[in-house]
């Protein structure tokens, strides 16, 4: 802000007294400063602190589908819609499932966008751009269309996955029907839909360490070893906090493969947090599922936290 | 002294800010979510209908409806109806949106489970008395009833029939199933003959319950009694339940059913027999051919104590703040005739709500249309209550478990009762 705040004006009476100019001219700064904000202030308020604001203001109401019309009728019930998300089987399971998924999927992502990004980077120099472009196509690509091949993919009678491990001999699951293999199903499909974009990033950072350390690396004798987990891996902390926290956003909110490949099933293995969190939406229950939301915000900045210690530059 | 009248000034109004919204929170008491409007009854006014209709359908409905609407402003030279398409995926937001803005159309298609959603908004109007329910048939009249006030008309109507092989029953030597026994030898002769299933029904996600509930009823149960009261966890739950999934643990039926196979299969002679709507004719020719007509067949699903199917199709119904009711009402009257209905039958092949239109030519003539026709009249639908898709989605769940055998019928009955009680008929 633009308010001058060298000379603070005495309480009462000076600012209508004697030097009304000074005043005057400070208030018109004022006014200009406001001015030029407003566009920003207004946008901010009416896109983002209003909508924050009213589903913060849902969660603790029993806001249901039908008070649309008069959203303000509804009565305080205080933190009863948090007890009854965490106290709801169906919660349990789906929390427990994003954590399986969260745990299994980000750490292999990011190792392999990392091996990807390290391999596009010292050995296959001629096609690159060729195996760029061809694993960050599933980034770009929209899950729907993902959907319908994949669901050929893992089809259990003459899909190409049970179908090359019939060639094996080895019987392969009803992958996305089976309990055990659906989240399995589910991660693979993840992976690879996402690896692309860390891919790209790790491999920016990994162009960006200069040549010379490796050099000098290989001058004190460090082999490929030494020298990824010395060199590359310091100097890479910043990308891959990076990747990582964005993959855990991501993750956390893993909804759209549930939702185009299982419905949640079977029997609830492939249930998200946000999949129930649409579900409940999708019931009326605003309260509810507002509650939930911010239960799951809670856990990303938790995530987030642990990612910034665990990762952060040390110097 | 400036500043601090100002201050003032702004202080008295943020607390006023705040005392109306404090006063404005909280529920009034009495019947909050009853919906409906207040006047009481509505009333049609003789003669034409005159202005603007503002008409929302869904899906084909949609695109085919500006058809009839072409015979209707014939009828009534001072009428002009605009009809919008609107995808079905994206319905039930968009109509939220504009009962909770106001900003509505005249006349809405409203698919017959979504009714109470829309009446607990307070956005439909209620129906006329001019309009006489007897027409119709009874269960698809009952999707319009919410909490004992019928909020619209039915339009068109869709039930679920037995689609199956007619050369595997041949070779098989089994007739039409007319009882459950006979249903699951009709499966297993099936079988005998070639397929790999006998029949398929659904074991999991959405619409589950919908293919399941015909066999409860079938089994005399009741979803909720005279009084409102859920009564999930009786015998013919048991029974039904145990029928259902004896198909599955006894290998007629597909343990778990991949719905994309399953009209393939069907066609490949891998599968027996599947239980679906109207829809389903054209589907199954388009992806075989039409040669395939001659190797299936259609009929009603068999009673046990009594015959039951579940009816689903859409009602037209009139918003509670339509900027033009009177001529809203009588498009939907039009829309209901016994002879429109025969009209739009032939426009877009969806089954009248108005029996009297089965007698025409039209629909009388037909075979496999006439399984339809008995299917309706005992056809139902599941209760119209704001929570029933919650409800659906946890009776999905029990069914589910009980086809993978995780779950006793027994068991699964009360957990369906109680999963239903805890949420509540949402009635208020």
């Amino acid at each position: 802000m633009a308010l001058r705040t060298d000379a603070p004006p005495a309480p009462g009476g000076p600012a209508t007294r004697g030097c009304r100019p000074e005043s005057a001219r400070r208030r018109r700064r004022g006014y200009a400063a406001w001015g030029f904000a407003l566009p920003f202030t207004v946008l901010f308020a009416v896109f983002m602190i209003l909508p924050v604001g009213a589903s913060l203001y849902m969660a603790f109401t029993d806001m249901r589908g039908a008070d649309l019309r008069s959203p303000l009728a509804v009565n305080f019930i205080g933190l009863d819609n948090f007890v009854a998300a965490v106290t709801d089987p169906q919660f349990q399971q789906a929390a427990g499932n994003t954590v399986y998924f969260v745990g299994v999927a980000m750490p292999l992502t990011l190792g392999i966008a990392l091996l990807l990004a390290a391999l596009l980077n010292s050995g296959l120099t001629w096609f690159r751009s060729v195996f760029r472009v061809g694993f960050y196509a599933p980034v770009v690509t929209s899950i729907v269309a993902v959907a319908v091949v994949w669901r050929f993919l893992l089809q259990p009678d003459f899909g190409l996955i049970n179908s090359a491990l019939g060639l094996v001999g080895i019987d392969g699951p009803d992958w996305l029907t089976d309990p055990t293999w659906a989240m399995p199903s589910l991660i693979m499909l993840a992976v690879w839909r996402n690896v692309g974009f860390s891919m790209v990033i790790l491999l920016a950072g990994l162009q960006g360490i200069p040549k010379d350390l490796y050099e000098a690396a290989s001058l004190d004798g460090a082999g490929a070893v030494r020298t990824f987990r010395s060199v590359t891996v310091p100097l890479l902390r910043p990308t891959l906090l990076f990747c990582a926290v964005m993959t855990g956003i991501a993750y956390l909110q893993f909804f759209e493969e549930p939702f185009v490949m299982t419905q949640g099933g079977p029997l609830g293995a492939t249930n998200s947090v946000a999949y129930e969190i649409y579900n409940q939406f999708g019931f009326g229950d605003y309260g509810l599922s507002a509650a939930m939301s911010y239960l799951l915000f809670v856990a990303i900045a938790i995530l987030s936290f642990l990612q910034f210690r665990l990762l952060r530059p040390k110097n | 002294m400036i500043i601090t009248s100002r201050r003032a000034a702004a202080a008295t109004a943020s607390t006023l800010v705040l005392t109306v919204a404090l006063t404005a929170c909280g529920r009034d008491d009495g019947d909050a979510g009853s919906g409906g409007t207040d006047d009481a009854g509505t009333q049609v006014s003789e003669g034409p209908a005159t202005g603007t209709v503002e008409v929302w359908a869904m899906g084909t409905e949609g695109e085919l409806l500006p058809e009839l609407a072409e015979q209707f402003e014939a009828d009534n030279p001072d009428v002009t109806v605009e009809v919008t398409p609107v995808p079905w995926e994206s319905a039930v937001q968009k109509i939220n949106t504009a009962m909770a803005t106001g900003e509505v159309p005249d006349v809405l298609q409203a698919g017959t489970t979504l009714m109470s959603g829309f009446v607990e908004l307070g956005g439909l109007a209620e129906t006329p008395d001019s309009i006489d329910s007897e027409a119709f048939f009874p269960g698809a009249w009952d999707t319009t009833v919410v909490d004992g006030t019928s909020y619209g008309v039915p339009w068109y109507v869709e039930t679920r029939v037995l689609y199956y092989r007619t050369d595997l029953a041949e070779q098989a030597g089994v007739d039409e199933p007319q009882t459950w026994d006979e249903l699951k030898e009709f499966a297993a002769g099936m079988q005998d003959a070639g397929a790999e299933h006998g029949i398929a029904l659904q074991t999991n996600g959405d619409g589950t319950a919908l293919m399941y509930f015909p066999f409860y009823w079938q089994a005399g149960g009741e979803i909720v009694d005279d009084a409102g009261e859920f009564t999930l966890a009786d015998d013919a739950q048991v029974e039904a339940l145990d029928f259902y999934s004896s198909f599955m643990a006894d290998g007629l039926a597909p343990q778990t059913l991949v719905e994309d196979e399953k009209v393939q299969d069907f066609i490949d002679g891998e599968l027996g027999a599947f239980v679906s709507g109207p829809w389903e004719r054209s589907n199954l020719l388009t992806t075989a051919g039409d040669d395939f007509a001659d190797k299936f067949a259609v009929t009603a699903l068999p009673p046990d104590e009594q015959a039951a199917s579940f009816i689903g199709g859409s009602n037209l119904a009139v918003t509670a703040e339509a900027a033009n009711p009177d001529a809203a009402w009588k498009f939907v009257e039009f829309a209901t005739d016994p002879e429109v209905q025969v009209d739009w039958f032939e426009i877009s092949n969806d089954l009248p709500a108005v029996q009297a239109s089965w007698d025409d030519e039209a629909l009388a003539g037909d075979e496999s249309l006439a399984v339809y026709g008995e299917a309706l009249e005992t056809a139902r639908s599941t209760p119209a209550l704001p929570t029933w898709s919650e409800i659906e989605h946890e009776l999905n769940l029990v069914i589910e478990q009980v086809v993978n055998g995780q779950l006793e019928p027994e068991e699964a009955a009360q957990q369906m009762q109680d999963a239903a009680t805890s949420i509540g008929d949402g009635l208020g």
